[in-house]
């Protein structure tokens, strides 16, 4: 390409279009190159345009033409080292080169700009160490790393992937188990692990599927609303919001259970206070505490009967008075503009859940193994093996399990893409290893004979009193990393829900204001009145699991069969029964 | 006058569905491809088509041996249809295929077809997707299918090319093709090189209106960019796309700067001119002038022709 000078272009048309002004033009060849990886927050990108020049030397005549000179390279776009700018102002450029972008330029114009029809293939476009940008001021330059995107190899991908999907549901597992009975429980962790595992790699393949158009940055709501139009976009974001709200509404009753926990542990050390006659538990060195012995109500606290406490009690109470303090720290956080400072913690939610496994393994090593198995009956201390109550566990597993509103984006940074299949089921396997140690330990561990296994909370930690070291360091952990993952939810459900109705990421401070208000009220309002995890997890989980996991990936897999001409009668009836159980899970967590 | 159905002749541009023949009719004639048209599968192109080249004939397209059976039971149904006052056939290999006797099937069904309604029409094959292929093994295989598909096609003479769209294989495929329709074209050379001579001129370009193929050319010295006629060719489609936007319709251009001038314009009914010249001190208006007296002459040397070839068959 050479820097034409001054052109004129004097346009003669057939009468109807007015003379064009002179224009100064400068050749610049431009190739797309891909988008980078789009944030798993954001709706739309645009790909990203590097203009760059194919540089090469003069000899390449590979083509066999009279005008050409004989070959004397393999490759024609091998670049001779003199050739590479250092201080050399001078540039080459090649007659394949020069085409090849007079070609990709000409074919751009002649389709849509998301249609893949006439877009070059890899094995077309020299590979990214020949490729150079071009300066207009004459001088070329080497494409300095940077191959399209962060490619990860698979050991990071998996590690990723349970580090997203390891939440605060691990809390509950060890009362889900209880809820459904110890062997019925583990039957089901390993199901429905299964079974989400298998509508995970739905979601992760759906967008393949879709012939004609370049699906390489969608996200599932994307193909949601290929397949279904506007109420597929629509109701997949409703239901992503719910497992998202929900999940903050959990982090608010924890995080005040947490602060609660963290400040009378304080407070008991400093004035030397015991609690040990108020709670009924365990004696001994590792005190379990029952915090509800014979009701299964959860509302209120006991408090003391001791004077000197009462004010500090009433001042520090875990529902009336705590969910409105963190009001103070968390409010303002929301309303940042960006959440990338938070998204720096993230280790911490890593290093939290070792923390947990490790405490977990030490409790189970003091208090020993209290295990009896009783098949249907149920006893003072025990449960029986297979309960009615199983629905609760299914729900809070979904959530547990859940990854897939944003799996493709995490599998899109994966090297060897086609490992994409082994490297998820990996992680769902590490996932449900992690769910059921924790899950059986403490279940196994949790001292029975003067404790009911019905006293195992929906939060495990509940179940150690708040002067246990080890518990405390867990509580502090825990609450310093939801005080920084908060953050980061309520901008997913920002932007998503934003750019849905307003089509911007923050319309105003006001609007943004309002959405936070409505999340925090919510969760001050749970907290205070309803602060059991292990319900707003099954019902959440419950919830967005059937449209997310159960529903639209089987319809959209048997849609995209259909119109293959691929649907045969297995498949039809295998993913139907999916889409029943995920009714069914719903429907169990209110008849159950 | 006469019924326009009847008179006019077609172009074939036939092969199997997904081997590239959309791609081909878009880029050869510059026409934009809708996504919506082809997610329907086979593309069912009608007779009448808007594409017309080299006078009066008409490009149809049509899918061939698709899976698809309504397609094949309308195809066998509407046969002499199709086949009757074919000047040309141009039947596309996909190289990629994986039912090469199935394709030879087709290909031969298309050529008995062409016996029966159109025995004079020329045959053309193309082996296309060759980017496909590895580079060395690009010749031995093409050498392998011209052989097959010259045997297949006897007592018919085909020629074969090998293209893609991704190299100059396909702009000089159907250059050549556009060349050998040409009636007087070794006329044209004679006449193009005189003018050139004549005018001063560095370089004369003569292209087929519709899709700015390079019919003929002449130059005076050697010129270092053996691609141009193609880059040229994408230049001015783009241009015509844009035109086409503002509902204008391309006729002439001047390209100077201190260097040279270059004139496009039309010339006969069928073609445009491009005329460059290195020397800046001759003014446009002599060029355009001669460019314009040449105009005239090379009509008639297209008028003198018999009545039998098609580019002298224009609708009046």
């Amino acid at each position: 390409m050479h820097i034409c000078g001054l052109l004129e272009v004097i346009l003669q048309g057939s009468g109807s279009a007015s003379p064009a002004p002179p224009c100064t033009k400068v050749e610049v060849a431009v190739l797309l190159l891909g988008s980078g990886p789009p944030a798993p927050t954001a709706s739309s990108t645009s790909p990203d345009v590097l203009a760059c020049l194919l540089v090469a030397p003069p000899c390449s005549g590979h083509y066999a033409d009279r005008h050409s000179k004989p070959s004397c390279h393999s490759s024609p776009f091998h670049v001779e080292h003199r050739n590479i700018v250092e201080n050399d102002p001078s540039e080459r450029v090649s007659a394949e080169a020069s085409v090849l972008s007079s070609r990709v330029h000409y074919y751009s114009r002649l389709t849509a700009a998301s249609d893949r029809l006439l877009s070059p293939p890899d094995h077309v476009i020299p590979c990214p160490e020949e490729l150079y940008v071009y300066s207009p001021l004459g001088m070329a330059f080497k494409v300095t790393g940077g191959d399209g995107g962060a490619k990860n190899p698979s050991i990071v991908t998996i590690f990723a992937i349970w580090n997203t999907m390891m939440g605060t549901s691990i809390l509950s597992i060890p009362w889900g188990i209880k809820q459904a009975g110890f062997t019925l429980g583990i039957i089901l962790l390993i199901s429905m692990g299964l079974l989400t595992l298998y509508c995970c790699l739905r979601v992760l393949k759906s967008p393949k599927s879709i012939p004609y158009i370049d699906t390489s940055d969608w996200e599932f709501p994307d193909v949601c609303k290929y397949y279904f139009g506007k109420f597929g976009q629509w109701s997949s974001l409703v239901f992503s919001m719910v497992s998202l709200i929900g999940a903050m509404v959990v982090y608010w009753v924890l995080m005040s259970n947490f602060l609660f926990n963290t400040g009378k542990f304080i407070y008991n050390y400093a004035h030397n206070v015991s609690m040990s006659d108020t709670e009924f538990g365990t004696n001994g060195s590792e005190r379990v505490i029952c915090p509800f012995p014979d009701t299964g109500d959860h509302k209120g606290n006991c408090s003391s009967g001791i004077s000197d406490t009462a004010v500090f009690d009433r001042w520090w109470s875990k529902t009336n008075t705590i969910p409105f303090y963190l009001i103070i720290l968390l409010l303002p956080l929301l309303n940042f503009r960006s959440a990338s400072f938070f998204a720096r913690f993230t280790f911490l939610g890593t290093i939290s859940v070792v923390y947990l496994i490790i405490l977990v393994t030490l409790k189970a090593i003091r208090l020993g193994f209290h295990l009896e198995f009783h098949w249907l009956e149920s006893t003072q201390f025990y449960v029986p093996e297979f309960r009615l109550l199983f629905p609760q566990l299914t729900g809070v597993l979904t959530l547990a399990f859940f990854i897939h509103n944003c799996i493709i984006t995490l599998m899109k940074s994966n090297k060897h893409q086609e490992n994409n299949v082994r490297d998820l089921s990996v992680a769902y396997l590490l996932v449900g290893l992690t769910y059921l140690y924790v899950g059986v330990l403490i279940f196994a561990a949790f001292p029975s004979p003067p404790l009911s296994k019905d006293c195992i909370e929906p939060n495990f930690l509940d179940n150690f009193p708040s002067s246990d070291v080890l518990v405390f360091v867990a509580r502090t952990c825990l609450l310093f990393q939801m005080t920084t993952v908060y953050p980061l939810l309520g901008y997913l459900v920002r932007v998503q829900m934003m750019s849905q109705v307003f089509g911007k990421h923050y319309p105003s401070f006001f609007h943004v204001f309002t959405l936070n208000i409505f999340i925090v009220g919510t969760g001050v309002c749970m907290a205070k009145y309803y602060p059991n995890i292990g319900s707003i997890i099954r019902y959440s989980g419950a919830t967005c699991g059937l449209a997310l996991v159960f529903v639209f990936p089987s319809l959209v897999h048997m849609i995209s069969q259909k119109r293959r001409g691929e649907l045969s009668w297995p498949s039809a009836i295998f993913h139907s029964l999916l889409i029943v159980l995920g009714v069914a899970n719903v429907a169990g967590q209110f008849f159950m | 006058g006469m019924s326009s159905t009847a008179m006019k002749k077609k172009v074939l541009l036939m092969g199997k569905s997904g081997s590239g023949k959309t791609s081909m009719r878009s880029i050869i004639f510059a026409n934009y491809i809708a996504r919506d048209t082809r997610r329907l599968g086979a593309t069912i192109d009608v007779e009448h088509s808007h594409v017309r080249f080299l006078g009066n004939l008409v490009l149809n397209l049509w899918d061939c041996g698709g899976q698809d059976t309504f397609m094949e039971n309308y195809f066998t149904s509407q046969r002499d249809n199709i086949f009757r006052n074919v000047e040309v056939l141009i039947y596309v290999f996909d190289v990629e295929s994986r039912e090469l006797e199935k394709d030879m099937h087709y290909y031969q069904s298309c050529l008995e077809a062409i016996l029966q309604n159109s025995p004079d029409a020329k045959v053309f094959c193309l082996v296309h997707k060759m980017d496909l292929v590895q580079e060395d093994q690009r010749d031995l295989i093409f050498k392998e299918r011209e052989e097959d598909l010259r045997r297949l096609s006897r007592p018919l003479a085909c020629t074969c090319f090998r293209t893609s769209i991704w190299d100059e294989t396909l702009y000089k495929a159907w250059s050549s093709i556009v060349y050998q329709l040409i009636p007087n074209v070794q006329q044209l050379e004679t006449n193009l090189r005189n003018f050139a001579q004549i005018i001063e001129a560095d370089e004369v370009l003569l292209f087929e209106r519709a899709t700015f193929l390079v019919i003929s050319h002449y130059q005076c010295k050697e010129q270092r960019d053996a691609h141009r006629f193609e880059k040229i060719s994408n230049i001015i489609k783009q241009f015509k796309l844009s035109c086409s936007k503002l509902a204008a319709s391309f006729q002439s251009m001047e390209v100077r700067n201190s260097n040279f001038a270059a004139f496009i314009d039309v010339f006969t009914s069928n073609t445009y001119v491009m005329v460059i010249m290195s020397d800046p001190s001759i003014p446009s208006a002599a060029t355009l002038i001669n460019i314009r007296n040449a105009r005239k002459h090379f009509e008639k040397l297209e008028r003198l022709d018999g009545p039998k070839h098609s580019l002298t068959m224009r609708m009046r």
